[in-house]
């Protein structure tokens, strides 16, 4: 079964960012926006950062878990997996027809 | 600064995501780049909730009616129950004209009142509640156009034992009848909903009987007992709208359990 891939607008980069940062494991907020800024190069910042996960957790595609010191760690859910999975694929696909056009263009 | 920036966020919000929201805040310095970017994310979960509440079952638009249809109940037992306390002896005294315009245009709210609280119920009870509206607002139309035709006739503007008359009169009888009936169904379907006020409904359901037993009373037992029995059902009838309408107030302000954002 293929899942419905939500509509995140401007939120579907971000998105996109936060699941990646969750595929290896839960994290916090804080954590979530270090580990984006390392793997993106660019910062997230907090009000984008929690406007996208709200976004993930209604569509269920994350999970909040219990507080630790009022650091809420978030876990990646088996559909946001699959989404994640589906949307990197996607992605692929699209780098590789990219790359193959770009060869044929050169002489 | 933090504070006034986490006080941009809706209160839902910041009942859910607040304290880990903060927690984050005061993981580093704020920069330009952030207070705006906190900014906008307060401004778009300000949408959302806005979004999100008119989405929901008692939704903005819904709750909104639902408070004037609270309003139009209050307001239209109040007019009706002034106008019916200046027909006693010692009272107040008006214009018949005035009288009459005042019983109109309290029956008429009375009548948008129901009319917004049968959609409001007739997603549980969609029969029932759909013919108790029918009959009471052909029966309250059919009531107020007979009545200003039996003045007419009194007046002398409609010609004494004409087919006019006999109209008027049918309308005046048959749409009273067809009111209390109706009002009283009303009052049976909004006991049986349960969404908005069971004692009300009682008290709604409860005037229309009484003021039939008033007239049986009245024209077949004793005049003087009859006139106390309506003045209780009057009493008992008007009551239940001001409950109902306080209940639905009180409804149309509860905080829609929706999510956060």
């Amino acid at each position: 079964m293929t899942a419905r891939t939500p509509e995140f607008g401007r939120f579907a980069e971000p998105s996109l960012l936060i699941l990646v940062s969750l595929s290896d494991g839960p994290k916090h907020g804080y954590a979530i926006m270090q580990d984006v800024e390392r793997g993106s190069g660019r910062p997230m910042g907090a009000g984008t950062l929690y406007a996208a996960l709200v976004r993930l957790e209604d569509e269920g595609l994350v999970v909040p878990l219990a507080p630790v010191d009022r650091r809420r760690p978030y876990r990646l859910t088996a559909i946001g997996a699959s989404m994640l999975a589906e949307q990197l694929r996607g992605l692929t696909e699209f780098a590789q027809q990219g790359l193959r056009q770009l060869h044929e263009l050169e002489p | 600064m933090r504070s006034v920036l986490i006080r941009c966020y809706p209160a839902r919000w910041r009942a859910r995501y607040g304290d880990e929201f903060l927690a984050i805040l005061e993981e580093r310095p704020l920069g330009p780049y952030d207070v705006a970017d906190i900014v906008l994310g307060a401004l778009d979960a300000r949408l959302r909730s806005r979004r999100d509440r008119a989405a929901t079952p008692q939704g903005r638009g819904f709750t909104m009616s639902l408070r004037l249809g609270g309003i139009a109940a209050i307001v239209g037992a109040a007019i009706l129950g002034f106008a019916w306390f200046t027909v006693f002896p010692g009272a107040i005294s008006m214009e018949p004209i005035v009288l009459m315009a005042m019983f109109v245009v309290g029956l008429g709210a009375l009548l948008v009142a129901l009319t917004i609280l049968s959609a409001f119920q007739a997603r549980t009870l969609p029969r029932l509640v759909w013919t108790a509206f029918a009959l009471a607002a052909v029966g309250v139309v059919a009531y107020v156009v007979g009545l200003l035709g039996l003045i007419g006739v009194t007046e002398g503007a409609v010609t004494s034992g004409s087919a006019a008359e006999t109209a008027v009169t049918v309308a005046y009888a048959a749409g009273g009848l067809a009111a209390v009936v109706g009002f009283a169904l009303f009052g049976v379907a909004t006991y049986r909903s349960g969404e908005l006020s069971r004692p009300g409904a009682v008290l709604l359901a409860a005037g229309p009987a009484l003021m039939v037993g008033a007239w049986l009373v009245a024209f077949t037992v004793a005049w003087d007992l009859g006139g106390l029995m309506m003045l209780g059902a009057v009493g008992c009838f008007l009551t239940g709208w001001v409950v109902l309408g306080i209940a639905a107030i009180r409804l149309d302000g509860r905080k829609p359990e929706a999510r956060p954002a």
